[in-house]
Order: C-alpha cells, then sequence, then structure tokens
C-alpha cells in the first residue's frame, strides 16, 4: 500500500458524494448525541458519556476527511506522518484533559 | 531519477513541494489549534457552571448549518480538482465557483452569529468562555477569508484567455481548505454541543 495510484475519477466522484453524505448524516448524529439522552441515575457518568460520543463521531468525520477528501488513503505513506502524529496528540489530549477533569 | 541511488539516501519524497511545504504547515497549524482546545478544556474543568451557562447561549442551528455549508464546500472542492485535472474548464469553474459561494454562505452566518452575540451584550470580555468562542471561531473564520482570496484568483484566472491550468496547486490549496472544514468539525460540538448542561 506504499503508494498507489487514484482509482478511475468516476469512482472517485461517487466515493467523494458518498463520504459528504455520510459526514452529513454524522453531523445530524452530533447534535441528536447532545440531546438528553442518558438516564439521569447516570449522573457524572452521563455528562463523560455525552462528551465521548461527540469526540468519537468528531474523531470518525475527521478520519472520513483526512482519508478520502485529502487523498492520505491514495498519497504517499510518508505523508501520514505529518497528519497522524499531531492528530494522535490532539486526540490524547483532547480524551485525557476529559476524562481527567471533575 | 537515477536507478542507481540508494534508497538508504533516496532524496526524494515523491510529492511536490507545494503539497509537502502544505503537509507541514497543516501539521504546525493542528498544534496551533489544539493549544486552544487544551486551554478550554482545562479552563472548562474548572468552571463547569459558568461554561455550560454561556455554552447554551449559542444557536447550534445556525453552527449545524454552517458545518453542513463547510462539508458541502469541501465536496464541490475535490470535485473541481478531479473537473481540472481532467481539462474540464466548465465544470471546474462551477465547481470552484460554489466552493466560493459555500466559503461566504459560512462568513454571512458567522456574521449573523457574532451580531446576534453583540445585540444580547455578549463580547469577548464578557466572560473566559466567550473569550474562547471568539477567539477559536475568529481564527477560524480568518482562515476561511485567507483560503477564499487564492481560491478566487484560481476562479478568475480560468476566465482568461491563457486559462488556468495548474491542479497541483488547486490540489495544494485543496488541502488547505479542506483542513479548515476539519477544524470546524472539532469546534461545532466542543463550542456548541457536548459542554452545556442539559440535564
Amino acid at each position: 500500500m506504499e503508494h498507489h495510484d487514484h482509482p478511475a475519477p468516476e469512482v472517485m466522484i461517487k466515493q467523494y458524494i458518498k463520504i459528504a453524505l455520510v459526514l452529513f448524516i454524522l453531523t445530524v448524529l452530533t447534535l441528536a448525541a447532545s440531546w438528553n439522552w442518558v438516564p439521569a441515575s447516570w449522573g457524572e457518568i452521563g455528562s463523560t458519556v455525552h462528551i465521548l460520543v461527540g469526540l468519537i463521531i468528531a474523531f470518525v468525520k475527521a478520519a472520513m476527511v483526512i482519508y478520502i477528501f485529502m487523498h492520505i488513503k491514495f498519497d504517499n505513506k510518508f505523508l501520514r506522518a505529518f497528519i497522524f502524529v499531531p492528530l494522535f496528540l490532539f486526540m490524547v489530549l483532547s480524551f485525557a484533559l476529559n476524562v481527567l477533569g471533575p | 531519477m537515477s536507478a542507481g541511488l540508494s534508497l538508504a539516501h533516496e532524496p526524494n519524497s515523491g510529492v511536490p513541494h507545494g503539497k509537502l511545504a502544505m503537509w507541514i504547515f497543516l501539521a504546525s497549524e493542528i498544534m496551533f489549534f489544539s493549544g486552544f482546545f487544551g486551554a478550554f478544556i482545562v479552563l472548562r474543568n474548572s468552571n463547569l457552571e459558568m461554561f455550560s451557562h454561556s455554552a447554551a447561549e449559542l444557536n447550534p442551528y445556525l453552527a449545524l448549518l454552517n458545518t453542513f455549508v463547510l462539508i458541502g464546500s469541501s465536496l464541490t472542492m475535490a470535485l473541481a480538482i478531479l473537473n481540472l485535472q481532467r481539462g474540464n474548464t466548465k465544470n471546474y469553474q462551477l465547481f470552484m465557483g460554489l466552493t466560493i459561494v459555500c466559503g461566504f454562505i459560512f462568513l454571512v452566518v458567522k456574521t449573523i452569529e457574532y451580531s446576534t452575540k453583540f445585540g444580547h451584550g455578549i463580547f469577548p470580555h464578557t466572560n473566559v468562555f466567550f473569550a474562547f468562542y471568539f477567539m477559536m471561531t475568529g481564527f477560524h473564520a480568518l482562515h476561511v477569508i485567507l483560503g477564499l482570496i487564492p481560491m478566487i484568483f484560481m476562479l478568475s484566472k480560468s476566465f482568461t484567455k491563457g486559462g488556468y491550468n495548474k491542479p497541483v496547486k488547486v490540489e495544494t490549496l485543496g488541502l488547505y481548505w479542506h483542513f479548515v472544514d476539519l477544524v470546524w468539525i472539532f469546534l461545532f460540538p466542543i463550542l456548541y454541543l457536548i459542554f452545556p448542561a442539559h440535564h
């Protein structure tokens, strides 16, 4: 998987549209996930669950944008380090700070 | 490239220099925004009540609309690049134009949001939450504006006699534009959604 060429343009167009549709759906899901669906009896854990669900959806969306729209899936493997190392640090930061919070 | 070159000293990354530079710049951009996100989360943890109340003042539906607009513009940008690579100028102009329109719609919605906040007497100095809200969305909007400038150039150049045939440059700008979309993907839930107290 070192460096493979882009699929045919027709395939790419279909893939772009598919990805955009999934991103739209996940965006609506992000909004829905912020509603009050966690049982009140969960207490403090409930708000952590809210945050985690919101963040996980955001990272899934980010991965889709990076892989397909930004062509990391088809580009030189060398480039992946540039985006994934800082993104990983950002992910650790945001999860850790949320979990360590009150 | 000479065939006898040792792989251990391969000086060629196989990536156009402009694109490589853009990736390095974007990596530094991730760290730039991480600083904001990190500070925001730490301050939020020590001011839960105030952050929750302030976040509830924001309009998540305008932010939802803007998320759709940015994702849509990422799609049209990708299609614009594809069409320029294939030499289909008409479609390139159509999709590049749509991308620029989306960028402007985003800025208009942002302006509506800001002016509503100002109308309610909410300013960056109101509290720490709003200081971060205006800082983060302000820097993001600045990125949108800075992306629109070369886009407008690349579109208007394609209408001139010589045309515009530099797909790699558009692709490089596309990387930047998708990154602007990426930042918004995180700003949307973190500012508008997951932190307000709904209980």
